[in-house]
Protein backbone atom coordinates (compact mmCIF):
# COMPACT_ATOMS: atom_id res chain seq x y z
CA UNK A 1 0.00 0.00 0.00
CA UNK A 2 1.46 3.32 -1.12
CA UNK A 3 0.46 6.53 0.65
CA UNK A 4 1.02 8.52 -2.48
CA UNK A 5 -0.31 8.14 -5.57
CA UNK A 6 2.71 9.72 -7.13
CA UNK A 7 4.78 6.91 -7.06
CA UNK A 8 1.94 4.70 -8.94
CA UNK A 9 3.17 5.31 -12.29
CA UNK A 10 0.52 4.20 -14.81
CA UNK A 11 1.78 5.09 -18.54
CA UNK A 12 4.48 6.62 -20.44
CA UNK A 13 3.91 9.74 -22.80
CA UNK A 14 7.41 10.16 -24.96
CA UNK A 15 9.14 8.66 -22.18
CA UNK A 16 7.68 10.71 -19.84
CA UNK A 17 5.78 9.00 -16.75
CA UNK A 18 2.56 9.58 -15.55
CA UNK A 19 1.97 8.67 -12.76
CA UNK A 20 -2.09 8.70 -10.86
CA UNK A 21 -2.07 11.72 -9.43
CA UNK A 22 -1.57 13.79 -12.73
CA UNK A 23 -3.58 11.19 -14.52
CA UNK A 24 -6.47 12.00 -12.42
CA UNK A 25 -6.37 15.66 -12.26
CA UNK A 26 -6.61 15.81 -16.12
CA UNK A 27 -10.18 13.16 -16.16
CA UNK A 28 -11.27 16.07 -13.07
CA UNK A 29 -9.88 18.85 -15.03
CA UNK A 30 -11.79 17.07 -18.27
CA UNK A 31 -15.03 16.32 -16.39
CA UNK A 32 -15.48 20.01 -15.20
CA UNK A 33 -14.68 21.17 -18.61
CA UNK A 34 -16.85 19.01 -20.46
CA UNK A 35 -19.86 19.36 -18.11
CA UNK A 36 -19.26 23.05 -18.27
CA UNK A 37 -18.57 23.57 -21.74
CA UNK A 38 -21.77 21.24 -22.64
CA UNK A 39 -24.32 22.85 -20.01
CA UNK A 40 -23.41 26.88 -21.25
CA UNK A 41 -22.93 25.93 -24.81
CA UNK A 42 -26.35 27.47 -26.09
CA UNK A 43 -26.41 29.99 -23.49
CA UNK A 44 -28.70 32.64 -24.31
CA UNK A 45 -30.24 35.66 -22.66
CA UNK A 46 -33.62 35.23 -24.41
CA UNK A 47 -33.55 31.02 -23.71
CA UNK A 48 -35.44 30.40 -20.11
CA UNK A 49 -32.00 28.65 -18.05
CA UNK A 50 -32.93 24.82 -17.75
CA UNK A 51 -32.26 22.91 -14.60
CA UNK A 52 -28.08 22.70 -15.42
CA UNK A 53 -27.31 25.64 -15.86
CA UNK A 54 -30.00 26.67 -13.23
CA UNK A 55 -27.63 24.46 -11.15
CA UNK A 56 -24.01 26.28 -12.64
CA UNK A 57 -25.60 29.39 -11.81
CA UNK A 58 -26.54 28.55 -8.24
CA UNK A 59 -22.65 27.08 -7.89
CA UNK A 60 -21.02 30.04 -9.40
CA UNK A 61 -23.08 32.75 -7.87
CA UNK A 62 -22.62 30.81 -4.24
CA UNK A 63 -18.59 31.03 -4.70
CA UNK A 64 -19.24 34.76 -5.52
CA UNK A 65 -21.46 35.69 -3.02
CA UNK A 66 -19.09 33.56 -0.62
CA UNK A 67 -16.31 35.88 -1.97
CA UNK A 68 -18.10 38.62 -1.78
CA UNK A 69 -18.56 38.20 1.98
CA UNK A 70 -15.07 37.56 2.78
CA UNK A 71 -14.06 40.23 0.15
CA UNK A 72 -16.32 42.57 0.71
CA UNK A 73 -16.60 43.49 -3.16
CA UNK A 74 -17.03 41.87 -6.30
CA UNK A 75 -13.80 40.41 -8.33
CA UNK A 76 -14.06 38.18 -11.32
CA UNK A 77 -10.33 37.29 -11.26
CA UNK A 78 -10.69 36.14 -7.40
CA UNK A 79 -13.97 34.27 -8.74
CA UNK A 80 -11.77 32.61 -11.19
CA UNK A 81 -8.99 31.32 -9.40
CA UNK A 82 -10.48 30.65 -5.52
CA UNK A 83 -13.70 29.21 -7.15
CA UNK A 84 -11.46 26.68 -9.34
CA UNK A 85 -9.53 25.67 -6.43
CA UNK A 86 -13.52 24.64 -5.04
CA UNK A 87 -14.36 22.92 -7.44
CA UNK A 88 -10.89 21.27 -8.00
CA UNK A 89 -10.99 19.85 -4.74
CA UNK A 90 -14.72 19.58 -4.12
CA UNK A 91 -15.12 17.08 -7.40
CA UNK A 92 -11.73 15.50 -6.52
CA UNK A 93 -12.26 14.53 -3.11
CA UNK A 94 -16.67 13.69 -3.95
CA UNK A 95 -15.15 10.94 -6.88
CA UNK A 96 -13.59 9.43 -3.87
CA UNK A 97 -16.08 7.05 -4.08
CA UNK A 98 -15.68 5.66 -7.30
CA UNK A 99 -13.92 2.35 -7.06
CA UNK A 100 -10.31 2.74 -8.78
CA UNK A 101 -10.31 6.78 -8.44
CA UNK A 102 -7.65 7.67 -6.01
CA UNK A 103 -8.34 11.88 -5.86
CA UNK A 104 -5.17 13.89 -6.54
CA UNK A 105 -5.33 15.82 -3.40
CA UNK A 106 -4.89 12.38 -1.67
CA UNK A 107 -1.17 13.48 -3.26
CA UNK A 108 0.98 15.94 -0.93
CA UNK A 109 2.56 16.90 -4.48
CA UNK A 110 -1.18 18.56 -5.35
CA UNK A 111 -1.85 19.53 -1.98
CA UNK A 112 1.75 21.49 -1.99
CA UNK A 113 0.78 22.75 -5.63
CA UNK A 114 -2.52 24.45 -4.96
CA UNK A 115 -0.67 25.64 -1.73
CA UNK A 116 2.55 27.23 -3.98
CA UNK A 117 -0.27 28.68 -6.60
CA UNK A 118 -2.29 30.54 -3.43
CA UNK A 119 1.30 31.41 -2.28
CA UNK A 120 1.92 33.08 -5.52
CA UNK A 121 -1.48 34.20 -6.15
CA UNK A 122 -1.61 36.25 -3.00
CA UNK A 123 1.54 38.83 -3.78
CA UNK A 124 -0.01 39.03 -7.48
CA UNK A 125 -3.20 40.08 -6.52
CA UNK A 126 -1.84 42.65 -4.07
CA UNK A 127 0.51 43.71 -6.48
CA UNK A 128 -1.87 43.92 -9.12
CA UNK A 129 -4.40 45.89 -6.65
CA UNK A 130 -1.95 48.42 -4.89
CA UNK A 131 1.57 48.10 -6.73
CA UNK A 132 4.74 46.60 -5.76
CA UNK A 133 5.62 49.01 -3.24
CA UNK A 134 2.29 49.31 -1.61
CA UNK A 135 2.58 45.05 -1.21
CA UNK A 136 6.14 45.03 0.31
CA UNK A 137 5.23 47.61 2.96
CA UNK A 138 2.78 45.62 4.10
CA UNK A 139 5.32 43.22 5.29
CA UNK A 140 7.01 46.35 7.41
CA UNK A 141 3.55 47.08 9.02
CA UNK A 142 2.72 47.86 11.78
CA UNK A 143 6.53 47.98 12.21
CA UNK A 144 9.98 46.55 10.91
CA UNK A 145 10.24 44.64 13.70
CA UNK A 146 7.38 42.52 12.59
CA UNK A 147 9.38 41.55 8.76
CA UNK A 148 10.53 38.04 9.55
CA UNK A 149 7.38 37.48 11.35
CA UNK A 150 5.39 38.39 8.62
CA UNK A 151 7.81 36.39 6.04
CA UNK A 152 7.42 32.95 8.65
CA UNK A 153 3.51 34.04 8.35
CA UNK A 154 3.17 34.01 4.86
CA UNK A 155 5.56 30.66 4.65
CA UNK A 156 3.21 28.91 7.36
CA UNK A 157 -0.22 29.79 5.50
CA UNK A 158 0.95 27.86 2.70
CA UNK A 159 2.35 24.97 4.49
CA UNK A 160 -0.94 24.81 6.92
CA UNK A 161 -2.95 24.84 3.49
CA UNK A 162 -1.14 22.13 1.58
CA UNK A 163 -0.99 19.81 5.59
CA UNK A 164 -4.56 20.37 6.28
CA UNK A 165 -6.02 19.10 2.91
CA UNK A 166 -3.19 16.24 2.21
CA UNK A 167 -3.81 15.36 5.45
CA UNK A 168 -7.44 15.22 5.58
CA UNK A 169 -8.08 13.50 2.05
CA UNK A 170 -5.21 10.95 2.43
CA UNK A 171 -6.10 9.74 6.03
CA UNK A 172 -9.76 9.14 5.00
CA UNK A 173 -8.77 7.45 1.89
CA UNK A 174 -5.81 5.46 3.69
CA UNK A 175 -8.67 4.85 6.53
CA UNK A 176 -10.94 3.52 4.01
CA UNK A 177 -8.64 1.43 2.26
CA UNK A 178 -7.31 -0.15 5.99
CA UNK A 179 -11.05 -0.82 6.79
CA UNK A 180 -11.89 -2.25 3.77
CA UNK A 181 -9.20 -4.79 4.44
CA UNK A 182 -10.30 -5.37 8.03
CA UNK A 183 -14.23 -4.77 7.97
CA UNK A 184 -15.11 -5.38 4.06
CA UNK A 185 -18.34 -4.48 5.26
CA UNK A 186 -20.63 -1.59 6.03
CA UNK A 187 -17.45 0.53 8.13
CA UNK A 188 -15.59 1.50 4.76
CA UNK A 189 -19.08 2.85 3.48
CA UNK A 190 -19.63 4.70 6.45
CA UNK A 191 -16.25 5.79 6.02
CA UNK A 192 -16.53 7.14 2.43
CA UNK A 193 -19.40 9.02 3.59
CA UNK A 194 -18.15 10.25 6.46
CA UNK A 195 -15.11 11.52 3.38
CA UNK A 196 -17.64 13.03 1.57
CA UNK A 197 -18.64 15.46 3.80
CA UNK A 198 -14.96 15.80 4.97
CA UNK A 199 -14.00 16.33 1.20
CA UNK A 200 -16.51 19.09 0.58
CA UNK A 201 -15.94 20.94 4.33
CA UNK A 202 -11.90 20.73 3.14
CA UNK A 203 -12.59 22.13 -0.43
CA UNK A 204 -14.77 24.68 0.94
CA UNK A 205 -12.19 25.92 4.07
CA UNK A 206 -9.35 25.69 1.12
CA UNK A 207 -11.06 27.93 -0.94
CA UNK A 208 -12.26 30.32 2.00
CA UNK A 209 -8.55 30.80 3.31
CA UNK A 210 -7.49 31.16 -0.27
CA UNK A 211 -9.71 34.09 -0.21
CA UNK A 212 -9.10 35.47 3.52
CA UNK A 213 -5.51 35.45 2.40
CA UNK A 214 -5.87 37.12 -1.13
CA UNK A 215 -8.34 39.35 0.24
CA UNK A 216 -6.18 40.78 3.40
CA UNK A 217 -3.82 41.40 0.96
CA UNK A 218 -5.58 43.75 -1.53
CA UNK A 219 -7.89 44.78 0.99
CA UNK A 220 -6.59 47.63 2.62
CA UNK A 221 -5.47 49.54 -1.18
CA UNK A 222 -9.24 50.03 -1.83
CA UNK A 223 -9.60 53.03 0.73
CA UNK A 224 -6.55 54.53 -0.84
CA UNK A 225 -7.98 54.14 -4.26
CA UNK A 226 -11.61 55.72 -3.17
CA UNK A 227 -9.70 58.86 -1.69
CA UNK A 228 -7.68 59.11 -4.35
CA UNK B 1 5.13 11.26 2.53
CA UNK B 2 6.90 12.80 -0.30
CA UNK B 3 6.68 15.50 -2.30
CA UNK B 4 7.95 14.84 -6.36
CA UNK B 5 8.66 18.31 -7.44
CA UNK B 6 7.87 17.36 -10.86
CA UNK B 7 4.55 16.61 -10.56
CA UNK B 8 4.14 19.83 -8.18
CA UNK B 9 5.31 21.34 -10.85
CA UNK B 10 2.60 19.50 -13.58
CA UNK B 11 0.14 19.83 -10.87
CA UNK B 12 0.63 23.91 -10.71
CA UNK B 13 0.44 23.78 -14.70
CA UNK B 14 -2.93 21.71 -14.51
CA UNK B 15 -4.46 23.97 -12.29
CA UNK B 16 -3.63 27.02 -14.09
CA UNK B 17 -4.82 25.00 -17.68
CA UNK B 18 -7.96 24.59 -15.22
CA UNK B 19 -8.67 28.62 -14.28
CA UNK B 20 -8.28 29.33 -17.78
CA UNK B 21 -10.60 26.39 -19.18
CA UNK B 22 -13.29 27.09 -16.02
CA UNK B 23 -12.84 30.79 -16.70
CA UNK B 24 -13.35 30.13 -20.76
CA UNK B 25 -16.57 27.82 -20.40
CA UNK B 26 -18.41 28.28 -16.89
CA UNK B 27 -17.60 31.10 -15.17
CA UNK B 28 -17.86 33.74 -18.70
CA UNK B 29 -20.96 32.12 -19.99
CA UNK B 30 -22.65 32.26 -16.42
CA UNK B 31 -21.95 35.52 -15.35
CA UNK B 32 -22.77 36.74 -19.19
CA UNK B 33 -25.78 34.92 -19.42
CA UNK B 34 -26.61 36.56 -15.93
CA UNK B 35 -25.57 40.09 -16.62
CA UNK B 36 -27.71 40.02 -20.15
CA UNK B 37 -30.94 38.50 -18.11
CA UNK B 38 -30.60 40.99 -15.69
CA UNK B 39 -29.59 43.50 -17.84
CA UNK B 40 -32.75 42.58 -20.78
CA UNK B 41 -35.01 42.03 -17.45
CA UNK B 42 -34.31 45.63 -16.45
CA UNK B 43 -35.08 46.01 -20.13
CA UNK B 44 -38.11 44.40 -20.07
CA UNK B 45 -38.95 46.46 -16.64
CA UNK B 46 -38.42 49.66 -17.96
CA UNK B 47 -40.46 48.98 -21.28
CA UNK B 48 -43.22 47.78 -19.12
CA UNK B 49 -43.03 51.06 -16.72
CA UNK B 50 -42.90 53.24 -19.81
CA UNK B 51 -45.52 51.10 -21.30
CA UNK B 52 -47.51 51.38 -18.27
CA UNK B 53 -47.10 55.51 -18.56
CA UNK B 54 -47.95 55.32 -21.68
CA UNK B 55 -50.94 53.37 -21.30
CA UNK B 56 -51.78 56.05 -18.35
CA UNK B 57 -51.46 58.64 -20.90
CA UNK B 58 -53.68 57.33 -23.70
CA UNK B 59 -56.63 56.38 -20.96
CA UNK B 60 -56.02 59.93 -20.11
CA UNK B 61 -55.90 61.31 -23.64
CA UNK B 62 -58.88 58.99 -24.73
CA UNK B 63 -61.21 60.05 -21.16
CA UNK B 64 -60.23 64.02 -22.87
CA UNK B 65 -61.58 62.97 -25.60
CA UNK B 66 -64.73 61.19 -24.31
CA UNK B 67 -65.11 64.37 -22.59
CA UNK B 68 -64.50 66.70 -25.24
CA UNK B 69 -66.60 64.28 -27.26
CA UNK B 70 -69.57 64.43 -24.90
CA UNK B 71 -68.97 68.02 -24.78
CA UNK B 72 -69.71 68.31 -28.37
CA UNK B 73 -72.81 65.96 -28.78
CA UNK B 74 -74.60 68.12 -25.83
CA UNK B 75 -73.82 71.31 -28.02
CA UNK B 76 -74.53 69.33 -31.03
CA UNK B 77 -77.97 68.39 -29.94
CA UNK B 78 -78.57 71.60 -28.24
CA UNK B 79 -78.13 73.10 -31.46
CA UNK B 80 -80.03 70.77 -33.74
CA UNK B 81 -82.54 70.99 -31.27
CA UNK B 82 -82.75 74.42 -31.94
CA UNK B 83 -82.61 74.30 -35.42
CA UNK B 84 -85.25 71.48 -35.26
CA UNK B 85 -87.67 73.75 -33.22
CA UNK B 86 -87.01 76.65 -35.98
CA UNK B 87 -87.33 74.48 -39.14
CA UNK B 88 -90.59 73.42 -36.85
CA UNK B 89 -91.73 77.16 -36.85
CA UNK B 90 -90.64 77.77 -40.45
CA UNK B 91 -92.94 74.97 -41.87
CA UNK B 92 -95.61 75.64 -39.95
CA UNK B 93 -95.84 79.32 -40.70
CA UNK B 94 -95.24 77.80 -44.02
CA UNK B 95 -98.14 75.34 -43.98
CA UNK B 96 -99.93 78.07 -42.25
CA UNK B 97 -99.73 80.56 -45.27
CA UNK B 98 -100.18 77.75 -47.82
CA UNK B 99 -103.70 77.13 -45.95
CA UNK B 100 -104.56 80.87 -45.75
CA UNK B 101 -103.24 81.14 -49.48
CA UNK B 102 -105.73 78.10 -50.47
CA UNK B 103 -108.87 79.22 -48.36
CA UNK B 104 -108.22 82.63 -49.94
CA UNK B 105 -107.85 81.20 -53.20
CA UNK B 106 -110.91 78.92 -52.36
CA UNK B 107 -113.08 81.35 -50.95
CA UNK B 108 -111.94 83.66 -54.24
CA UNK B 109 -112.94 80.56 -55.97
CA UNK B 110 -116.39 80.41 -54.02
CA UNK B 111 -117.20 83.59 -54.48
CA UNK B 112 -116.44 83.48 -58.46
CA UNK B 113 -118.16 80.14 -58.72
CA UNK B 114 -121.58 81.68 -56.72
CA UNK B 115 -121.07 84.84 -59.29
CA UNK B 116 -121.23 82.99 -62.11
CA UNK B 117 -124.06 80.91 -60.64
CA UNK B 118 -125.96 84.15 -59.36
CA UNK B 119 -125.23 85.77 -62.54
CA UNK B 120 -126.68 82.59 -64.71
CA UNK B 121 -129.45 82.39 -62.29
CA UNK B 122 -130.05 86.29 -62.30
CA UNK B 123 -130.46 85.84 -66.03
CA UNK B 124 -132.42 82.38 -65.87
CA UNK B 125 -134.94 83.46 -63.03
CA UNK B 126 -135.42 86.55 -64.55
CA UNK B 127 -135.94 85.05 -68.04
CA UNK B 128 -137.86 82.74 -65.99
CA UNK B 129 -140.16 85.37 -64.21
CA UNK B 130 -140.71 87.43 -67.40
CA UNK B 131 -141.37 84.36 -69.50
CA UNK B 132 -144.10 83.36 -66.70
CA UNK B 133 -145.49 86.85 -65.85
CA UNK B 134 -145.55 87.37 -69.69
CA UNK B 135 -147.31 84.08 -70.30
CA UNK B 136 -149.57 84.90 -67.25
CA UNK B 137 -150.29 88.35 -68.46
CA UNK B 138 -150.76 87.57 -71.79
CA UNK B 139 -153.39 84.99 -71.02
CA UNK B 140 -155.25 86.10 -68.33
CA UNK B 141 -155.64 90.06 -69.20
CA UNK B 142 -154.55 89.43 -72.77
CA UNK B 143 -150.96 92.31 -72.35
CA UNK B 144 -147.57 91.66 -73.22
CA UNK B 145 -145.21 92.78 -70.60
CA UNK B 146 -143.18 95.74 -72.37
CA UNK B 147 -146.37 97.05 -73.11
CA UNK B 148 -147.73 97.32 -69.37
CA UNK B 149 -143.91 98.00 -68.37
CA UNK B 150 -144.25 101.01 -70.85
CA UNK B 151 -147.41 102.23 -69.75
CA UNK B 152 -146.24 101.94 -66.14
CA UNK B 153 -143.28 104.14 -66.70
CA UNK B 154 -144.98 106.18 -68.66
CA UNK B 155 -147.40 107.12 -65.53
CA UNK B 156 -144.59 107.48 -63.69
CA UNK B 157 -142.41 110.42 -65.79
CA UNK B 158 -145.46 113.01 -64.61
CA UNK B 159 -145.26 113.00 -60.77
CA UNK B 160 -141.49 112.91 -61.27
CA UNK B 161 -141.61 115.38 -64.42
CA UNK B 162 -140.08 118.55 -62.12
CA UNK B 163 -137.14 116.46 -60.30
CA UNK B 164 -136.40 114.93 -64.55
CA UNK B 165 -136.07 118.21 -65.75
CA UNK B 166 -133.86 119.78 -63.21
CA UNK B 167 -131.44 116.49 -63.07
CA UNK B 168 -131.72 116.58 -67.43
CA UNK B 169 -130.75 120.46 -67.53
CA UNK B 170 -129.66 121.46 -71.25
CA UNK B 171 -130.09 118.01 -73.16
CA UNK B 172 -131.21 117.76 -76.01
CA UNK B 173 -132.15 113.63 -76.66
CA UNK B 174 -133.75 111.17 -74.11
CA UNK B 175 -132.58 107.23 -74.26
CA UNK B 176 -134.34 104.21 -73.41
CA UNK B 177 -133.17 101.02 -73.03
CA UNK B 178 -134.40 98.35 -73.10
CA UNK B 179 -133.09 94.58 -72.67
CA UNK B 180 -135.32 93.40 -76.01
CA UNK B 181 -136.24 95.78 -78.62
CA UNK B 182 -139.99 97.31 -78.03
CA UNK B 183 -142.83 96.72 -79.89
CA UNK B 184 -143.71 99.18 -82.23
CA UNK B 185 -146.49 100.59 -80.51
CA UNK B 186 -144.74 100.73 -76.99
CA UNK B 187 -142.17 102.52 -78.81
CA UNK B 188 -144.54 105.10 -79.96
CA UNK B 189 -146.73 105.40 -76.05
CA UNK B 190 -143.14 106.11 -74.65
CA UNK B 191 -142.11 108.93 -76.88
CA UNK B 192 -145.87 110.16 -77.22
CA UNK B 193 -145.95 110.34 -72.89
CA UNK B 194 -142.78 111.97 -72.89
CA UNK B 195 -143.23 114.73 -75.81
CA UNK B 196 -145.79 115.83 -73.11
CA UNK B 197 -143.37 116.59 -70.38
CA UNK B 198 -140.54 117.72 -72.62
CA UNK B 199 -141.65 118.59 -76.13
CA UNK B 200 -138.68 119.51 -77.32
CA UNK B 201 -136.78 116.00 -76.75
CA UNK B 202 -135.96 114.14 -79.37
CA UNK B 203 -136.37 110.01 -78.28
CA UNK B 204 -133.95 107.46 -79.09
CA UNK B 205 -134.27 103.45 -78.23
CA UNK B 206 -131.86 101.27 -78.08
CA UNK B 207 -130.97 97.51 -76.92
CA UNK B 208 -128.92 96.11 -74.42
CA UNK B 209 -128.78 92.21 -73.85
CA UNK B 210 -126.90 92.94 -70.43
CA UNK B 211 -129.18 95.35 -68.77
CA UNK B 212 -131.89 93.65 -66.82
CA UNK B 213 -135.71 93.14 -68.00
CA UNK B 214 -137.62 96.44 -68.49
CA UNK B 215 -136.76 99.76 -69.33
CA UNK B 216 -134.17 102.90 -67.98
CA UNK B 217 -134.59 105.92 -69.34
CA UNK B 218 -131.64 108.52 -69.46
CA UNK B 219 -131.53 111.84 -70.02
CA UNK B 220 -129.01 113.87 -69.79
CA UNK B 221 -127.75 113.45 -66.00
CA UNK B 222 -130.88 112.11 -64.92
CA UNK B 223 -132.14 108.01 -64.84
CA UNK B 224 -134.94 106.66 -64.03
CA UNK B 225 -134.87 102.87 -64.33
CA UNK B 226 -137.91 100.37 -64.01
CA UNK B 227 -136.49 96.86 -64.23
CA UNK B 228 -136.59 93.62 -62.62
CA UNK B 229 -133.41 94.47 -61.07
CA UNK B 230 -134.69 95.14 -57.53
CA UNK B 231 -136.74 91.49 -57.90
CA UNK B 232 -134.22 89.83 -58.70
CA UNK B 233 -132.23 91.41 -55.75
CA UNK B 234 -134.48 90.17 -53.59
CA UNK B 235 -134.38 86.70 -55.53
CA UNK B 236 -130.28 87.40 -54.77
CA UNK B 237 -131.13 87.61 -51.17
CA UNK B 238 -133.18 84.33 -50.74
CA UNK B 239 -130.84 82.45 -52.66
CA UNK B 240 -128.08 83.88 -50.54
CA UNK B 241 -129.79 83.04 -47.55
CA UNK B 242 -130.49 79.67 -48.39
CA UNK B 243 -126.88 79.02 -49.55
CA UNK B 244 -125.72 80.40 -46.04
CA UNK B 245 -127.82 77.75 -44.17
CA UNK B 246 -127.19 75.15 -46.05
CA UNK B 247 -122.95 76.19 -45.70
CA UNK B 248 -124.00 76.41 -41.86
CA UNK B 249 -125.60 72.84 -42.31
CA UNK B 250 -122.79 71.12 -44.09
CA UNK B 251 -120.19 72.80 -42.25
CA UNK B 252 -121.57 71.11 -38.96
CA UNK B 253 -121.95 67.81 -40.29
CA UNK B 254 -118.42 67.96 -41.56
CA UNK B 255 -117.49 68.50 -37.72
CA UNK B 256 -119.57 65.84 -36.62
Amino acid sequence: MTLSPDQNILFEIWGIAINATVFFTWVVMALLTLAAGLITRNLRPDVPPGRWRTTLEVIVLGIQSQIEEVSGRREDHLLYFAGTLFLFVAVSNLLLVVPGFTPPTASLSTTTALALSVLIAVPLFGITSRGLGGYLKTYLEPSVVMLPFNIISEASRSISLAIRLYGNIMSGAVIAAILLSIVPFFFPVVMDVLGLLTGMIQAYIFAILATVYISSATASSQPKKDTQ
Amino acid sequence: MSIDWITVAAQIVNFLVLVWLLKRFLYRPILDGIDAREEEITQRMQEAVHAREEAETREQEYQDQIESLNLKQADMTETIRKEAEKQRDVLLAEARERVENERASWSKHLDEEKRKYTSRLHRVGASAILALTGKALTDLADETLEERMVQSLARRIEPMASDLKRAAGQAAEAVVTSHAALSQAGQDAMESKLKEVFPDLSVRFETNEEQSHGLILRIGGAQLAWTVETYLDGLDEMIDAQLSSREGSGAQSDEQ
